[in-house]
């Protein structure tokens, strides 16, 4: 449909007045909740695709999701109201010692995106706070960002802390220093190259 | 030549006798003298200390006086973030937040402030010091990252909301690099590096948009004043190596996820000398001296030759063992030992020697000299070695048998790998290695193989 297909290159292209207009007149058309939501996730995929590729960078992830954002601001009330919500929970947050948000941050945005519900724990997040907030909102992954090489045995202290505690909860690592050989090394579920890879990562880890 | 010689030839991009070599020692130094990084970077004493320090173990060609890209934003009125092993961070950010921002609302930019002049005080004791033969690298921050240091992370909107103000804005932190990189330079710097992380999270297209002209305001003024600048970007930069070439820096240094053979042809392309890519975490600080060996090796393969200044990707991280960067720097210092690591660590990579098996030595009845060479017919301090070994053989009263392992055979490398030897030459006692590269004289050879032979024969009587 050409509306939503304008809704989803508005999103794409960061034009956040265009894609409030847009799921506006969506709405007032009375199209269904969900399908307006695909159009705006479809975008979302497509800026995480393109980041993945090296095809645009941060700036662009950044104004995509402000649109996102937007638009999601006028169309979650309508979602509610159709009892749609979403499926998986997320915390999120930087480790111990570690105030680098960027990469989390982007991450966070993306997974948003991606219809998951996230719980942003900010900067410097303890181990036990990870581990409270995935237990106090049913969270179904705890994902961890450090840039610093000084911060990364946090990440292994709190999937210790998580095994511990007796919680189900999945783990995700990422960040600059961090690797695939690491988060095997220190028992992680996952692990994000990039945001885009993040939101791969994430729904593979829920519907495995 | 001096290694100071060697790194300004290499920065020039001008012929060198072997590739110049510059670990970017920055809270790595702390550690090397026992410190934090808190302390140590608001020390000009302990920052100097740190430089002797890695001057000593590493013998680079180059060293950076501080590595700190928070200096210019703490004096411009953000508050930092202390840690013990690492660099501070920046945790507020005086524009962010506000609509009506402006680049003429930030304080003046004083040199007097912050902790710049104890940074310059290391510079001049640097250049007392060490300065006559190591180039001194002054590191500022680079216009991208010290505008984002201002606005946070608002700055990514800006750039389609208020473009003409972030130019404005990145042309404001130049003029903060050139006071740093004028201060730097009056006080004895060879080479100003202008660090710019953050470039490596935008479009070749932002960054023509809103860093070339701001870093090459910074590059002009440098070279209107007689230095050397080096435009040096941790993170993935990949996209950008053809926007960065265009610039009119002297030398660009990029970080570990860099193809080292693309780079070079990219700028030696325009002129440039290049610099990198050592990595930090993997190999430099989790790995062995044989990965940080191939590591360098890798580096200078692809990217070696003319203007080219192996180093770190990035800031040495805090803990990183000093025998890896040791390792990895002799692969550019010395040619002899770069072609006994390729013959040892590459092929000790490919092949696991299972079917050589050592002696049990405890349990033979003659002391072994295990004496591992390049091949003492043709290497001189491996005959020198091989000899002092046969000399003491035979000067000693107990009964000893000398075995050469040559690397120039798969039997010598199976050896050297097995019984962990990391230099040539080298003699192994009973499988231990005990003398490394230095020949031991008569008297000494002959007490430790004595020693040897006594322990024996009190096992055998027990």
């Amino acid at each position: 449909m050409e509306l939503l297909n304008n809704l989803t290159e508005a999103v794409k292209k960061g034009k956040r007045k265009d894609a409030e207009a847009l799921v506006k007149q969506a709405v007032e058309q009375k199209l269904e909740a969900g399908t307006i939501l695909d159009s705006l996730i479809a975008a979302m995929d497509d800026i995480g695709r393109r980041f993945k590729a090296n095809e645009i960078f941060v700036p662009e992830v950044l104004i995509a999701a402000r649109a996102m954002k937007t638009a999601m601001e006028i169309l979650e009330p309508v979602l509610v109201d159709a009892g749609i919500k979403p499926e998986y929970k997320v915390v999120i947050g930087t480790v111990r010692g570690d105030l680098h948000d960027i990469g989390k941050n982007l991450v966070a945005m993306m997974l948003k995106g991606a219809n998951f519900e996230v719980i942003d724990l900010g900067t410097d997040v303890t181990p036990e706070k990870f581990v409270e907030a995935a237990r106090d909102n049913g969270a179904n992954i705890i994902c961890m960002s450090a840039l610093l090489t000084t911060t990364m045995p946090a990440m292994k202290e709190t999937v210790d802390c998580v095994k511990s505690s007796g919680l189900k909860t999945l783990t995700m690592i990422g960040g600059a220093p961090v690797t695939q050989e690491y988060a095997d090394e220190i028992g992680a579920s996952g692990y994000g190259a990039d945001a885009a890879t993040a939101v791969e990562v994430a729904r593979s880890l829920v519907s495995a | 030549m001096t290694g100071r010689e060697i790194a300004l030839k290499a920065v020039r991009n001008e012929e060198t006798p072997r590739p110049a070599w510059v670990p970017y020692v920055g809270v790595h130094g702390a550690s090397l003298i026992g410190r934090k990084a808190g302390e140590f970077l608001k020390s000009s004493d302990l920052i100097v200390a740190g430089m002797k320090k890695a001057k000593e173990l590493y013998r680079p060609d180059g060293l950076p006086v501080v590595f700190d890209l928070q200096l210019e934003a703490e004096v411009l009125g953000c508050q930092l973030h202390w840690a013990e092993d690492g660099p501070p961070a920046v945790v507020t950010h005086p524009l962010e937040g506000k609509s009506d921002w402006n680049a003429n609302d930030l304080p003046e930019f004083d040199l007097t402030k912050g902790r710049i002049p104890l940074v310059m005080e290391a510079v001049r004791k640097a250049k007392a010091e060490i300065g006559d033969e190591v180039a001194l690298y002054g590191l500022l921050c680079g216009p991208f990252t010290l505008a984002l240091h201002m606005l946070g992370n608002d700055i990514f909107l800006e750039m389609f909301d208020e473009e003409e103000k972030v130019e404005q804005l990145a042309l404001k932190c130049a003029e903060v690099g050139k006071a740093m990189a004028a201060a730097y330079m009056e006080n004895g710097c060879d080479v100003i590096a202008v660090v710019d992380p953050m470039v490596s999270q935008i479009s070749p297209e932002h960054f023509a948009q809103f860093v070339t002209p701001a870093m090459n305001e910074i590059y002009d003024f440098i070279q209107e004043k007689g230095g050397l600048s080096c435009c040096f970007v941790c993170g993935d930069v990949t996209r950008n190596l053809e926007v960065m070439s265009q610039t009119r820096c002297d030398n660009i240094s990029v970080d570990e996820q860099i193809d080292m053979a693309k780079f070079r042809a990219i700028a030696q392309a325009h002129g440039k000398s290049c610099g990198g890519n050592l990595a930090l975490t993997v190999v430099l600080l989790m790995g062995t001296e044989a990965d940080a060996k191939l590591n360098a090796i890798r580096c200078l393969d692809a990217c070696g030759g003319k203007g080219f200044i192996l180093s770190p990707g990035c800031d040495l991280p805090y803990a990183t063992p000093p025998a890896n960067i040791a390792a990895a720097g002799l692969m550019a210092l010395d040619e002899y030992q770069l072609d006994v690591a390729r013959k040892t660590c590459q092929a000790s990579q490919a092949d696991s020697f299972d079917d050589i098996v050592l002696p049990d030595y405890a349990n033979e009845s003659a002391v072994i000299l295990d004496v591992i060479t390049l091949d003492s017919e043709t290497c001189a301090p491996c005959q020198y070695m091989k000899g002092a070994a046969d000399n003491a053989a035979k000067a000693c009263g107990a009964e000893v048998v000398v075995r050469e392992h040559k690397i120039t055979k798969r039997e010598g490398v199976g050896h050297m790998v097995k019984l962990g030897v990391a230099n040539l030459p080298t003699i192994c006692i009973d499988g231990e290695p005990k003398f490394n590269s230095i020949i031991p004289d008569l008297p000494t050879l002959v007490k430790a193989i004595e020693a040897k032979a006594a322990d024996k024969a009190a096992m055998a009587r027990r």
